[in-house]
């Protein structure tokens, strides 16, 4: 690759869209030629100012409001799947002889579900009123040594806290907040402009909990994980895999 | 409007993750947080209208697309001298922002303030490609869908975008470092 074919791709280049093959033929120029170094240096320079300095304008509160009112003014409401579910179970249940196993296994199941949407409900309740309001940390650190006694010293436990800035995803402080009728180890995360809210709190032994799978809910996407007799809810507006990812370093770190 | 049809579950999974990105794109093209919050608001109408069209996937590019197509209409019904020609050559002057005496140069480059400015003063069809690369971390193929242009192009407006950002007056400092090579 010549100086020319590089100065063409060097877009592309920096922004990870080169094929492997000319990826390689372009390093290999580059180990060469200082100034096609130079100018990829520059652009990096470039491109690490924007990423930097240019602020990232989240959508404010009032955007989101709005948002939701037309979605309610247009919508006739959400009646119509539920209605459907119940045609489903009505059936099932007259479908004959295994109709009452059948009965006894759905209800559990809702029960089960029911226990930890409640959960979940509220993990995205709490969320969403520390990023609406201005109490997004009663413990403003990204010092995992100040957030972990904070906490510990509220709680009838102690959370593990953990910063994984390393990894985009730096520790901003902790809070707390109730979850599931008790108080809740709330760890704040930021992932670019979005905030993370992971609840910790430790497994209850006498039941389960049923969220496996990771969930949406109003907008929200919601994670779980557990580890080490702890378990988490991680609670955003970021995309699912980012937060499964910020919940993977979460359960592989915990001691 | 009522739209009894629409899946607002469906929709709302679809479309309310999107709402910072769809804003920031919209403050970044309307300039102003006020005209950006409008946008928005009017995208998410038309989204509302369009949902049947929508088949699931992609709904990052999908709603950023409405949100883009609400921007330049509401800049060509309240600011039409903004809508310049992104292939004219002329508009590489553009990019400096209202004859700025060298003292003021100064000052604003003391500040980070200077780097925004300058990306604002570019043209939109340049600030947009810029914005989605950047800013919302779009793959080439996601902003060639959004902006509705071929992927090459693509490529060549961020090249021209950055090239304009880095011989940009207000960013002399980033000039400086880049003549310091010869």
């Amino acid at each position: 690759m010549d100086c020319h074919e590089t100065t063409a791709l060097l877009q592309a280049y920096s922004d990870d869209e080169l094929d492997p093959v000319r990826s390689a033929a372009m390093e290999r120029h580059l180990i060469g030629c200082a100034e096609c170094a130079a100018r990829r240096d520059e652009l990096a320079k470039l491109r690490a100012r924007i990423r930097n300095e240019v602020p990232y304008y989240p959508a404010p509160q009032p955007v989101r409001a709005r948002a939701l009112a037309a979605i309610e003014a247009a919508t006739a409401g959400p009646a119509r799947p539920r209605r459907e579910r119940w045609g489903w179970l009505t059936a099932g249940a007259l479908a004959g002889s295994a109709a009452t196993v059948f009965a006894w296994f759905i209800g559990t199941a809702a029960l089960e579900w029911q226990a930890t949407s409640d959960i979940v409900t509220e993990a995205v309740a709490n969320h969403s009123r520390a990023t609406l309001g201005n109490r997004l940390v009663d413990v403003a650190s990204s010092d995992q040594h100040t957030v972990k006694p904070w906490l510990s010293a509220r709680l009838d436990y102690s959370p593990p806290v953990r910063d994984f800035k390393e990894d985009g995803f730096p520790l901003v402080g902790g809070r707390l907040d109730y979850l599931d009728g008790r108080p809740v180890a709330t760890l704040v995360y930021k992932y670019r402009e979005h905030t993370i809210d992971v609840f910790m709190r430790p497994v209850d032994s006498g039941k389960p909990t049923a969220l496996r799978r990771p969930t949406t809910l109003r907008g929200f996407n919601v994670a779980h994980g557990s580890a080490g007799g702890m378990e988490c809810w991680a609670v955003s507006d970021v995309n699912m895999d980012v937060l499964t990812s910020l919940v993977q370093h979460l359960t592989s770190t915990a001691s | 409007m009522k739209l009894p049809h629409v899946d607002r579950k469906r929709f709302e999974e679809a479309v309310l993750p999107q709402l910072d990105a769809a804003y920031n794109l919209a403050r970044w093209l309307t300039r102003s947080a006020g005209d950006a919050e409008d946008v928005v608001q009017d995208a998410c109408e038309r989204a509302l209208r369009y949902f049947d069209a929508f088949r699931g996937g992609d709904a990052k590019s999908w709603f950023l697309t409405i949100v883009r197509h609400a921007c330049y209409d509401w800049i060509k019904r309240n600011r039409p001298a903004e809508i310049a020609p992104v292939e004219a050559e002329v508009i590489e002057d553009a990019a400096d922002p209202a004859g700025l005496t060298p003292e003021q140069i100064v000052m604003r480059d003391a500040t980070t303030a200077a780097l925004d400015e300058a990306i604002a003063a570019l043209p939109a069809g340049y600030r947009e490609v810029l914005i989605l690369r950047e800013l919302e971390d779009l793959s080439y193929k996601e902003i060639a869908r959004v902006v509705d242009i071929p992927i090459g192009t693509v490529m060549s407006r961020l090249a021209r975008a950055r090239g304009m950002l880095q011989r940009s007056p207000v960013l002399h400092s980033i000039r400086e470092r880049s003549a310091g090579r010869g």
